[in-house]
C-alpha cells in the first residue's frame, strides 16, 4: 500500500512538472472546461425564466443537482483520463507493452500515469453551483445526509472510471474502443435532470443498465428529501461496487487477450 | 474548371475514404448526438409540461423535436475538423508537404473535408429529414414537407458550411500559438453549440441577447437553414438571413486569410 502511494506520487509529481512546463496549455483547457460548464447552466437558467418549475423541481433545486453531478465526473476525470487514450490510441499502436513490462499492476499504472488538471472547470462549477444554490433548494440538512452524501461521491465517481474501463478494454479485443467510450461516456447527460422526466424504460436504463443516475440525481435527491437512503445512497455504492468488480474483471481479460501492435 | 477538378476531387475521394475507413468512429459521433437529442427530448417534454400549455413561445412541441434533431444533424452535416486538422499538421510538421503541393491550402483542406460532407449528406440528413417528416405526419396528421423550404434549406446549410470551415480554419490558425489543441477543440464546440443555437433555439433567448447573437455568424451556421426549413421565416427575413450569411462568409473569408499572412511568418516546424 506504502509502495503504491510513493508510485502514485512520483507519477503525479511528474505530471505537475508537465503541467508547469505547458502553463497556457492548462489554462486552455480548464477554461474550456469552464466555459462548456457555462454554457449547460445558462441553458437552464433560459428555460427557468419561462417556466416556474420543472417536473416538480425548483430552479435552485435543478443547479444543485446540476451541481452534484458535475463533482464525480470531475472527480474521475481528474483522476482517470488516460483509460480514453488507451481506448483510442495505446493499444492500437502497440505502446500498452510498457504497461506489461513494469513490476506494477497496470490497471493502477494506467490510471496514475495521468492527473487531468482539466477537471478544474467540472470541480470548481460543482462545487460553485451547490454553495450557491444549497440555501435556496431547501435541503435536508443532517449530519446524517451531509456524511452519507460526501461517501456517496467517491463512488459516484466510480461509476464513470468503470464503465470507462469496460469501454476501453474492449479495445484490447477490438484495437481501437475510443468511440465505444465516447458513446458510453456521453451518457452522462442523462445524470444532470432529475430522472422523473425520463419515459420508463429510458429510467431503468440510467438506473440500471448504464447506471449515470446514481451519479447525479439519485445521491442529490437524498440531500433534498432525506428519504431512502438505502436506495440513493445504498445504491451507489452496491452498482459502482458491482460495475468495478466487473470491470476489473473484464479488463484482466482483456489483458490476456491483449496482441502487441505495431512496429 | 478542368484544373479543379483535376488536383482537388482526389481530396474529395481521400476524405470519403477516410470516413469509410473510421466508419465506427463516426457511427459513435452519430449515436452520441441522438443520444444528447433525445436527452433534451425529454427536457424539452418536461418543460411544456411543466408549462402547461402546447406552446412554447411559438414552438409546439411538434416543433421542438423537429428543431432538435434537425439542428444536431445541420450541426453534424456542417461540422469541421479542419482546425484539429491543421493543429495536427503543424505539431508534426507535416504542413510543410501541404505548402509545397502546387494547390491552394484552403481548397485542398476544404476538398477534403467535403468528401465526408457528401457522405453525411446521404447516410445522415436524408435519413433524418425523411425520419422527421414521417413523424410529424404521424404527430399532426398531415404531410407538411415543403420542397422549397427543403431547397432553401440545403442552399442555406452551403452558405453554413463554409462559415463553419472559415471560423474552424481560424480556430485551426491558433494551433500556431497554442499547443492544448483539445482543449481548444472543447472550447471552439461549447462557443458553437450555444451561439449557434442548437442547443437552445436562439428564439427562446432574452431579447437583446437574442438579437446580438442573430446577427454572428454563429447563428448562420445551423439555426438559420434549421429556421427556413420549419417554415419559421417569410419571404422577405429568408432573403435577409441567406444575405447575412453571404456578408459573413466573406468577410470570414478575409479574416483567416489575415490570420493565415500572419500566422505563416510564425511557422517553425519541430523534428522532422
Amino acid at each position: 500500500m506504502k509502495r503504491i502511494w510513493k508510485i502514485y506520487r512520483l507519477l503525479a509529481a511528474q505530471n505537475l512538472k508537465r503541467i508547469m512546463e505547458y502553463r497556457a496549455d492548462f489554462l486552455t483547457g480548464a477554461v474550456s472546461f469552464l466555459i462548456d460548464q457555462a454554457v449547460g447552466i445558462a441553458f437552464i437558467f433560459i428555460i427557468f425564466t419561462q417556466i416556474p418549475q420543472l417536473a416538480g423541481f425548483t430552479f435552485e433545486q435543478i443547479l444543485f443537482i446540476y451541481g452534484f453531478s458535475q463533482i464525480p465526473k470531475g472527480l474521475d476525470h481528474l483522476l482517470a483520463d488516460n483509460l480514453w487514450c488507451v481506448g483510442y490510441f495505446i493499444v492500437r499502436k502497440g505502446d500498452f507493452d510498457k504497461y506489461l513490462i513494469r513490476p506494477v499492476n497496470p490497471l493502477f499504472h494506467v490510471i496514475a500515469e495521468t492527473f487531468q488538471v482539466d477537471a478544474i472547470g467540472e470541480l470548481v462549477v460543482g462545487i460553485a453551483l451547490l454553495i450557491y444554490a444549497s440555501p435556496g433548494a431547501g435541503l435536508h440538512i443532517t449530519i446524517w445526509t451531509i456524511l452519507l452524501s460526501i461517501i456517496a461521491v467517491p463512488f459516484a465517481a466510480l461509476i464513470y472510471t468503470s464503465l470507462k474501463i469496460i469501454t476501453a478494454s474492449l479495445a484490447f479485443w477490438l484495437k481501437s474502443s475510443g468511440f465505444i467510450i465516447q458513446m458510453v461516456y456521453g451518457m452522462n447527460e442523462f445524470s444532470k435532470y432529475p430522472t422523473t422526466i425520463y419515459s420508463l424504460p429510458v429510467r431503468i436504463f440510467v438506473t440500471y443498465i448504464i447506471p449515470f443516475a446514481f451519479t447525479g440525481y439519485y445521491p442529490s435527491l437524498f440531500i433534498l428529501t432525506g428519504n431512502n437512503a438505502l436506495f440513493n445512497i445504498g445504491g451507489v455504492i452496491a452498482i459502482s461496487s458491482v460495475l468495478f468488480v466487473i470491470s476489473v474483471f473484464i479488463w484482466n481479460k482483456g489483458i490476456s487477450a491483449y496482441e502487441s501492435a505495431g512496429a | 474548371m478542368n484544373k479543379i477538378r483535376k488536383s482537388y476531387v482526389p481530396f474529395m475521394k481521400a476524405g470519403m475514404q477516410n470516413l469509410i475507413i473510421y466508419r465506427l468512429n463516426f457511427i459513435g459521433f452519430v449515436i452520441g448526438g441522438l443520444i444528447y437529442c433525445f436527452v433534451m427530448f425529454y427536457l424539452w417534454r418536461a418543460v411544456f409540461a411543466s408549462n402547461g400549455g402546447d406552446a412554447f413561445l411559438g414552438f409546439s412541441m411538434t416543433d421542438m423535436v423537429i428543431y432538435l434533431f434537425l439542428s444536431n444533424t445541420t450541426s453534424q452535416l456542417i461540422f469541421s475538423s479542419v482546425s484539429n486538422e491543421i493543429g495536427e499538421e503543424i505539431r508534426d510538421g507535416s504542413i510543410s508537404m501541404r505548402l509545397l503541393k502546387p494547390v491552394n491550402t484552403d481548397l485542398s483542406y476544404m476538398f477534403t473535408e467535403l468528401g465526408t460532407v457528401f457522405m453525411k449528406l446521404v447516410v445522415l440528413l436524408i435519413p433524418m429529414i425523411l425520419g422527421l417528416e414521417i413523424y410529424r405526419y404521424c404527430a399532426t396528421g398531415n404531410v407538411m414537407f415543403n420542397v422549397g423550404n427543403f431547397l432553401l434549406y440545403l442552399f442555406s446549410a452551403v452558405l453554413a458550411y463554409i462559415i463553419s470551415f472559415r471560423v474552424n480554419l481560424c480556430f485551426g490558425f491558433i494551433a500556431f500559438y497554442v499547443k492544448n489543441l483539445w482543449g481548444i477543440g472543447i472550447l471552439k464546440n461549447s462557443i458553437i453549440g450555444f451561439l449557434s443555437g442548437s442547443l437552445i433555439p436562439l428564439a427562446f433567448m432574452p431579447d437583446g441577447l437574442r438579437v446580438c447573437l442573430e446577427y454572428m455568424p454563429f447563428a448562420s451556421m445551423s439555426y438559420t437553414p434549421v429556421m427556413i426549413y420549419m417554415g419559421k421565416y417569410g419571404t422577405y427575413e429568408i432573403i435577409f438571413r441567406l444575405g447575412l450569411q453571404i456578408v459573413w462568409s466573406v468577410l470570414l473569408y478575409g479574416l483567416s486569410k489575415l490570420i493565415w499572412l500572419g500566422a505563416i511568418k510564425r511557422l517553425c516546424v519541430q523534428g522532422g
